[in-house]
C-alpha cells in the first residue's frame, strides 16, 4: 500500500474520532478514540484516550494519554504521563515524566527521568533511567541497568516523607542483567555479571559472575558469587 | 515433568549466554513467551524451560548468528511455513545425518517419489529413526508406528501431537494423542518413550537451519 494514500486523523477541541489505519495523527485538546489505531506518525497534545491498541512508527506524547490496549511503536517520546493497559512494546523510549504499564514492557533503549511502574517484566537493551519518584517493575531483565537518583529539593523530600510513592527509588522482585549499576534500590534478588550497587539500596541476594561493587551504605542480605 | 524442565541459572550455566542475551532473543521473539515457566521453589519464584526444545533452540540461535541479523532470525524461526516448504532429497538427508542409512533405507521407498522428502515425511522419519536407534523400538514395531503416523497424522484436527509408545506383557502399542494430551495407564503398562510434535520439529529445525540460510 502506497503510505501517501493514507488519510490524517485531526482533532483539534474536544472530539473524538474511530480507529483504523492512518498516515498521521495529530490530537490536540481532549479526544476519546474508539478502535484501534494504526499510524505512521502519532502526536499527542492534551488529554487523550484510546479505548484499544495504539501502533505507530513514531509517537510523541505530551500531556496525558492513555492507551487502554497494547502500545507498539519504533519511538517514542513521552512529555506527561502515559497510561497504557497491555503490553508496551518498541525500539526507543525517551521518557520525561510517568510511564504506568500494567503488562509486559519490552524496549531496547529506555531513557529517561521521572517514574515508571511496570506490572510485569521490564525487558530492555539499555535503560538509564534518572528517578524522581517511585521506579517500579516486577521483574526487570536487561543488558545493561543504570538508575540514578535526582538531586531532590526540599520539597520533594517533605512529601516523599509523607507519600511512600513519591520517593525516587527502584522497587523490583527480580534484576537480572548483564551490567547493572543501581542505587537507592529495593529488590529481592539481583542477578548479573557486573554488579554495582550504590548508596540506599535495600538488597536480599546478590549474585554476580564477574564483578561486585557494594556502597558501604548500601544493606545487602546476601552476596555470592555464582559460577 | 522435573526432569524435563531446566532452571535459567542451569541453562546460562550450560549454554554460556548471558541474561541480556537471553532476554535480548525473547525481545527479538526467537523464544516464545510460553516457555518460560514460573515456578516457586525455595529461593522464591524462579523461571524454567522446557529443556530438551530450550537447548536446541538455544543451540540453532548460536549456530545461525553469524549469517544473520537477530531480526531474520526471528521470521525464519517463528515461520513453520518456511520449513514446511524445505525438501529434502536422500542424498542430503544421509549427507547432514538427519535420519540413518537403516531407516532411510527401510522407510524411504515407501514414500514413493523417492527424490524429494517433504518436512512432514521428514517429521515421520525422523521420529522413527530416534526410537530405532535408541534401541527402543524392534524393526517390526518400527514398521507399524511409521505407518501409523503416515495415515492418522493428517486426521488430526490440530497439526500438534504426542505420540506415547508404550509396552504390556510385552506387546507393544502406538497411541497418537493430540497435543497436549495426559494419559495415565495402569500399572503393568510402561510407557517406554514419548515424543512431542513440537519436539521434533524443534530438533529438525536445527538440522534443516542451513537450507534457509542458503
Amino acid at each position: 500500500m502506497d503510505k501517501n494514500q493514507l488519510p490524517d486523523l485531526i482533532i483539534n477541541g474536544v472530539s473524538g474520532g474511530a480507529g483504523g489505519t492512518y498516515n498521521n495523527v495529530n490530537m490536540d485538546g481532549v479526544g476519546k478514540v474508539v478502535g484501534p489505531i494504526v499510524a505512521r506518525m502519532f502526536k499527542g497534545n492534551g488529554h487523550m484516550n484510546l479505548n484499544d491498541d495504539l501502533a505507530a512508527e513514531e509517537a510523541e506524547c505530551n500531556g496525558v494519554i492513555k492507551v487502554m490496549g497494547n502500545m507498539r511503536f519504533g519511538t517514542l517520546k513521552v512529555d506527561g504521563v502515559l497510561n497504557v493497559g497491555k503490553s508496551f512494546r518498541g525500539e526507543s523510549c525517551t521518557l520525561n515524566g510517568m510511564v504506568s504499564v500494567k503488562g509486559d514492557c519490552e524496549l531496547e533503549d529506555f531513557v529517561g527521568e521521572g517514574s515508571f511502574s511496570v506490572g510485569g517484566l521490564l525487558s530492555a537493551g539499555h535503560v538509564d533511567f534518572k528517578l524522581q519518584s517511585q521506579g517500579k517493575a516486577n521483574e526487570i531483565g536487561v543488558e545493561s541497568l543504570v538508575i540514578r537518583q535526582v538531586n531532590n529539593g526540599f520539597w520533594s523530600k517533605m512529601f516523599s516523607g509523607i507519600i511512600p510513592k513519591l520517593r525516587p527509588e527502584l522497587c523490583a522482585r527480580t534484576i537480572e542483567g548483564d551490567f547493572i549499576d543501581v542505587e537507592y534500590t529495593t529488590a529481592d534478588i539481583i542477578r548479573g555479571n557486573i554488579v554495582i550497587i550504590g548508596p540506599g539500596c535495600t538488597l536480599g541476594r546478590v549474585e554476580y559472575r564477574e564483578q561486585i561493587t557494594v556502597h558501604p551504605e548500601a544493606k545487602v542480605g546476601k552476596v555470592e558469587k555464582a559460577l | 515433568m522435573e526432569d524435563d524442565l531446566i532452571s535459567k541459572k542451569q541453562l546460562l550455566d550450560l549454554t554460556g549466554i548471558s541474561y541480556g542475551q537471553l532476554y535480548r532473543w525473547k525481545r527479538k521473539q526467537l523464544i516464545p513467551e510460553e516457555w518460560f515457566i514460573r515456578k516457586s521453589t525455595f529461593t522464591g519464584q524462579e523461571t524454567f524451560f522446557p529443556k530438551e526444545m530450550i537447548l536446541s533452540r538455544i543451540h540453532n540461535i548460536v549456530n545461525m548468528k553469524d549469517g544473520l541479523s537477530l531480526d531474520e532470525m526471528a521470521d525464519k524461526l517463528s515461520d513453520k511455513a518456511s520449513f514446511e516448504k524445505v525438501s529434502l532429497t536422500a542424498k542430503e538427508i544421509i549427507e547432514r545425518n538427519i535420519v540413518s542409512t537403516t531407516t532411510l533405507r527401510k522407510f524411504g521407498e515407501s514414500l514413493g517419489d523417492e527424490s524429494k522428502y517433504t518436512f512432514e515425511e521428514l517429521v515421520h522419519l525422523f521420529a522413527v529413526d530416534r526410537l530405532l536407534s535408541a534401541g527402543e523400538m524392534s524393526m517390526e514395531e518400527a514398521e507399524l508406528l511409521f505407518r501409523t503416523l503416515q495415515e492418522k497424522v493428517s486426521r488430526l484436527e490440530s497439526g500438534s501431537w504426542e505420540l506415547f509408545f508404550v509396552r504390556k506383557m510385552g506387546v507393544s502399542s502406538f497411541i497418537l494423542a493430540q497435543a497436549p494430551a495426559e494419559l495415565w495407564f495402569d500399572e503393568g503398562v510402561r510407557l517406554v518413550s514419548k515424543m512431542t510434535y513440537a519436539d521434533l520439529i524443534e530438533q529438525l529445525k536445527g538440522k534443516l537451519a542451513y537450507k534457509l540460510v542458503e
